[in-house]
């Protein structure tokens, strides 16, 4: 599966007033597409951390020590806030606790919907078009580097191909506007008619109707509804359908105007049925062959269309652009090697016992440039590792140098600080605060940093060129092709307030929200609960986003709307391929909803694993106190509650942070933090208890109970 | 649990909320007991009107209709069925009238003995709504003459003058009394509902001091008590609600209401708001103290498997109305509204591949029941098994109930 996101040794500190509370410690995971991911654990075990971190909306006092979050192809804790306004809720969206709080009292629903579509519908056009142009051009450069006697007819042929396009966007443009119409012409037609049938026409029934007439008359196109054919007949239907249901109004009697309505319908729906053109051939034939299109059914034009643009064009641009793209893929991997030389040659720079700064900062700008080099300008999936790694070396270095005057001072100020503290001590008095101690960075882990970033990257490349002799240039080329035909469209999409409006009302309507045209003009207060939740939902799919963070939706809900919300992240998790990330304390929750489950506790990832691990083999004693310490439906005994409280994360305790509430600790879980110990392929645990050495330890009975309980029922069923 | 007393028995009662027009049935006909020591569950989505009634019974409200029985007193009566008796019977006397051979003198008679009898009734409503409180305060006031009376005219000296002082202060507690405070209520939002400006001695001991306890030694002791009881230490008490977490501030809530020495707490979703490891300490907690002192608790909640865990009887209300009631097993084992199928089909449980097969049941009332000739009510139909339907459902509970037996 396809790698969405990933978290790698993300640690995150806050300042405050008392010292630095370190919220996340050196947390990794990966998110795959179409995925749930569930991150349990108590509150201030920093899942809700994590998930702002993801969306850039960490609070101001916060400190990123280490870590990447690494998404297509960008380190989210590196780029600036104008690239990250490109991202957040466009691709990552977030669904808040609290609905009441994340929506804004004094603007309407219908506003709230559409505000995003249309601030991020004129961002996504621009960006389409700087990502084609750039693209192009780029195509164009390998192009004639890889053939540069015939470099004119090169550049001759990208040009044309952006000039068709143009065409191309125009044709479309203007079908799909009017397509949109029609369909939602069909949508409104049905409701309303089924109410004319009861003969329940609501207040806002003139309105609606006023919309289906505009609409009528805006989705004619050549391609839709033929002006020519029907036309008339439109304009004339759409004049008479208000006065129709006002004479009609006064005595309940709509015969007429449903009469009118089921007419447009027809029509409407012959066009919708009606096969798309291909807007890509029609652009090329109408921009080069200088002739008007062949009178001919959609679907025949469409093949006699293909046909003329593989002889005159296509074939030739194809294979140029797969010869563009072998050429750039060997200048690349002759790239990559001279970079893991490169690479090799600076690990001993930086594995020095003291950095020389010079040296350090010129190897770092070197390897910059040579790690540039090595991306394909043609590959359409960014390669993240290659991307991110300037960045990061940077940060590290700057991080070492930095931490070195730093340290000096911390430790200074501790000195002074304990001086102080002695005699206040010896004077026989008690001191009022405590000694804190200083707030040093290890020189030392910096180090390991770089170096492990330079090996993974070294690895990584390794990787590539072994898979290089496997690569298929045939479809890549398709690919990159559907690649530029993809951000064309992606031009054209444009979003006037009409089809924001008509999109807004069709996701409350997908996400459960009866009488969306009513409920769109009125106010969060008139909402409940679930229903508010629901408007938060919809918000967060508007932008049509890759990944779905939801930061405790359902807590504030009961079980019933709790179970309709669930169900509904779930259908659309599954209709749109949305990457999930859900963070919750209820268990129940975390079964009905993830594939993979990370339980949490004082900043770290104490257990991993698929959510049949976690329930049916959890391994860690945390895990199994969130188990025991929830009622189901057949508890009688009594609940064995977490004694005590998550430990003050600003003095983190050496050991294991769970080892105080652990009736299961031993000594060494007070003395040194358990590594990950791998359990299965998929399943990884941080205890103690999984040492070769350490004693056969039994989950509690309430949890083992539990899980027989269960079997038995699932036996009993069948 | 056989046999016991009923320390709270509502009746018909009905909370409506009128804005403009509009009048929303908040609660609508709600009738149960509670008996002493149990504890009783109210369950339902959000608006089903279960914290309205919980507020209703202890007179945060002034109810529209039925009563409120608290130790056979009753504590909270309305008058909206008498009045709407009375209408009903000026209607039908009007109707008769006309009918030919009407007897008019004695159909007179009749409406006004009816009229006479009902407002009757509403007079008492109303002398009990205002006045249950003062007559229990001077029933304790009686009280406590009569116990220092004998003993002071047994008394002397030093002795003497100690009681008599002792006498003043039990006389104003006793004049300050009330029934209602023998109802505690612990609420949902343990942030919400401590003021952030009183340390957390001011909040457990506000209730004793408006009761008229002025000695602060008394006052002290006694938060102490309380705290120690809850699972907090001494410390706490000077301490602001800010400093404490999620779970230690639900903690001080409980410590507010048993301070009082209720004999009846209402929890309004008190483990709504926290964390999976805190509720459990919580419901613990109440665990303990109810076996300690006999509490008997009615817990609102809309989570059903801690319901379940907890009550001892669990009602289901469905907007405004009760549907079922029954023990809490019964009713898991065998519910029979179809609205109680449809929300306890709506747990989620800590079993992924029960979870992800799990098909929740969809109650709509339109198309499940048909109230359109046959009204329901409110019917047993297996000891302490209560639902509401009408005849045809009921032959029809019956019958699979016999089936299944």
């Amino acid at each position: 599966m396809e790698n969405k996101l990933s978290v790698k040794d993300l640690r995150i500190s806050f300042k405050t007033s008392n010292g630095k509370v370190q919220a996340v410690r050196g947390i990794n995971f990966d998110l795959a597409k179409g995925e749930t991911l569930a991150i349990v654990g108590e509150s201030g075990s920093g899942k809700s951390v994590t998930s702002k971190a993801i969306l850039g909306i960490l609070a101001a006092n916060s400190i990123i020590e280490s870590g990447e979050i690494i998404y297509d192809g960008k380190d989210l804790l590196k780029i600036s806030e104008e690239d990250f306004h490109k991202i957040r809720g466009d691709k990552i969206a977030m669904i808040f606790q609290d609905p009441m709080s994340s929506l804004n009292p004094i603007v309407r629903i219908g506003k709230q919907l559409t505000e995003a579509m249309l601030l991020k519908g004129k961002a996504r056009q621009r960006e389409s078009r700087s990502t084609f142009n750039s693209y192009l051009k780029s195509l164009n450069a390998a192009m004639i580097k890889n053939n540069p006697s015939d470099a004119e007819r090169l550049t001759e042929s990208c040009k044309k191909f952006d000039k068709f396009e143009f065409k191309h966007i125009e044709l479309e443009s203007a079908f799909n506007s009017a397509k949109e119409a029609a369909e939602e012409n069909l949508d409104d037609i049905e409701k309303i008619a089924f109410e004319l049938e009861k003969k329940s026409a609501g207040k806002d029934a003139l309105d609606r109707l006023r919309d289906i007439s505009k609409q009528a008359v805006g989705s004619l196109n050549t391609y839709v509804i033929d002006p020519e054919k029907y036309g008339g007949e439109i304009k004339a239907l759409s004049s008479k359908l208000l006065p129709s249901f006002k004479a009609g109004r006064k005595n309940s009697e709509f015969e007429s105007t449903l009469k009118i309505l089921y007419r447009i319908r027809d029509i409407s729906d012959e066009a919708v049925k009606k096969p798309v053109p291909n807007f890509f051939r029609m652009g090329y034939y109408l921009t080069f062959s200088g002739k008007e299109l062949p009178d001919m059914p959609i679907e025949k034009m469409n093949d006699y269309l293909k046909e003329y643009l593989d002889k005159e064009f296509m074939l030739a641009f194809i294979s140029d652009a797969e010869g563009a793209l072998k050429y750039s893929a060997s200048e690349t991997y002759k790239n990559m090697r001279e970079a893991i030389s490169a690479l090799n040659a600076a690990l001993p720079i930086y594995a020095k016992e003291n950095l020389d700064r010079k040296e350090s900062y010129e190897a770092q700008k070197s390897l910059a440039a040579v790690v540039k080099k090595a991306i394909d300008p043609l590959a359409i999936v960014k390669d993240s590792l290659s991307f991110t790694f300037a960045p990061s070396l940077k940060s590290e270095v700057d991080s070492y140098f930095n931490g070195i005057v730093a340290n000096r001072k911390a430790l200074k100020k501790y000195a002074r600080d304990k001086k102080k503290y002695e005699r206040i001590i010896v004077s026989g008095k008690q001191a009022g605060w405590e000694l804190a101690e200083p707030n040093v960075t290890d020189l030392e882990l910096v180090k390991e940093n770089i170096s492990r970033l330079i090996r993974r990257l070294i690895d990584h490349y390794d990787e590539a060129l072994a898979a290089a002799d496997s690569r298929n240039y045939d479809s890549e080329t398709v690919d990159i092709i559907n690649f530029l035909m993809t951000n064309a469209s992606g031009v054209v999409a444009k979003v006037t307030r009409r089809i924001a409006k008509h999109r807004a009302i069709k996701l409350m309507d997908e996400v459960g929200i009866a009488e969306p045209h009513k409920r769109y003009r009125q106010y969060p207060f008139e909402f409940s609960g679930g229903m508010r939740q629901r408007i938060v939902i919809a918000i967060a799919l508007a932008a049509n986003p890759d990944i779905l963070i939801c930061d405790e939706p359902t807590t504030a809900l009961d079980v019933t709307i709790q179970s309709q919300i669930l169900e509904l992240i779930n259908r659309l998790k599954d209709e749109r391929q949305l990457s999930v990330i859900f963070i919750t304390h209820d268990l129940g929750v975390v079964a009905n909803m993830a594939d993979r489950v990370a339980v949490m506790y004082a900043g770290k990832i104490v257990e991993y694993g698929t959510s049949e691990d976690i329930f049916y083999h959890s391994a860690h004693p945390y895990t199994w106190a969130l188990l025991s310490s929830m009622p189901d439906l057949d508890t009688n005994e009594k609940l064995e509650a977490i004694p005590g409280t998550p430990p003050n994360m600003i003095y983190p305790p050496k050991g294991d942070a769970f080892a105080p509430r652990n009736k299961y600790a031993m000594q060494i879980d007070f003395e040194r933090q358990p590594p990950m110990f791998k359990i299965t392929d998929t399943h990884f645990a941080a205890t103690w208890l999984l040492h070769p050495d350490a004693p056969k330890v039994d989950p509690p009975k309430a949890v083992v109970d539990r899980i027989n309980r269960m079997n038995a029922k699932r036996e009993g069923a069948k | 649990m056989e046999n016991q007393e009923t320390l709270l028995r509502v009746s018909h009662l009905c909370q409506y909320f009128k804005a403009g027009s509009f009048t929303t049935k908040a609660v609508d006909d709600v009738s149960f007991d509670i008996k002493k020591g149990e504890v009783f569950g109210l369950v339902g989505e959000s608006g089903c009107g279960k914290t309205t009634t919980g507020r209703s019974i202890i007179k945060l409200y002034n109810i529209t209709s039925g009563d409120v029985i608290f130790k056979g007193v009753r504590i909270c009566a309305g008058v909206k069925s008498y009045k709407d008796a009375i209408a009903n019977a000026k209607k039908e006397y009007a109707e008769n009238i006309k009918k030919p051979g009407a007897d008019q003198a004695k159909l007179k008679a009749e409406l006004d003995k009816f009229v006479a009898e009902q407002r009757e009734n509403i007079k008492a409503a109303n002398n009990d709504q205002k006045n249950c409180d003062k007559e229990y305060s001077a029933k304790k006031v009686a009280e406590v003459t009569k116990k220092y009376n004998e003993l002071i005219s047994k008394a002397e000296g030093e002795e003497k003058t100690r009681l008599e002082a002792e006498f003043k202060n039990e006389l104003r507690k006793a004049k300050n009394t009330k029934l209602v405070t023998q109802i505690q209520m612990i609420f949902q939002d343990p942030i919400a509902s401590l003021d952030p400006r009183m340390t957390v001695k001011e909040i457990i001991a506000e209730g004793l001091v408006i009761q008229g306890e002025k000695d602060k030694k008394v006052l002290d002791e006694k938060v102490y008590e309380m705290l120690e009881l809850v699972g907090l230490v001494r410390e706490h008490a000077s301490r602001y609600p800010h400093e404490f977490s999620g779970g230690q501030r639900q903690r001080i809530g409980v410590a507010r209401s048993i301070i009082m020495n209720p004999e009846l707490i209402i929890a309004d979703e008190p483990v709504s708001a926290l964390d999976v490891s805190v509720q459990a300490q919580v419901i613990n907690l109440l665990n303990d103290l109810r076996e300690r002192f006999g509490l008997t608790i009615l817990f609102i909640a809309h989570d059903l498997s801690v319901v379940k865990y907890f009550s001892d009887r669990i009602g289901v209300m469905y907007y405004g109305k009760l549907v079922e009631l029954a023990d809490s097993d019964e009713l898991f084992a065998h519910p029979l509204h179809p609205y109680t199928r449809s929300l306890l089909s709506a747990i989620p449980l800590p079993d992924p591949i029960y979870e992800k097969a799990r098909k929740r049941i969809v109650y709509n009332p339109l198309a499940e029941h048909d109230y359109s000739v046959d009204q329901p009510s409110f019917r047993e139909v297996r000891p302490g098994h209560f639902v509401q339907c009408n005849d045809a459902e009921y032959k029809k509970i019956m019958a699979g109930l016999e089936a299944q037996e």
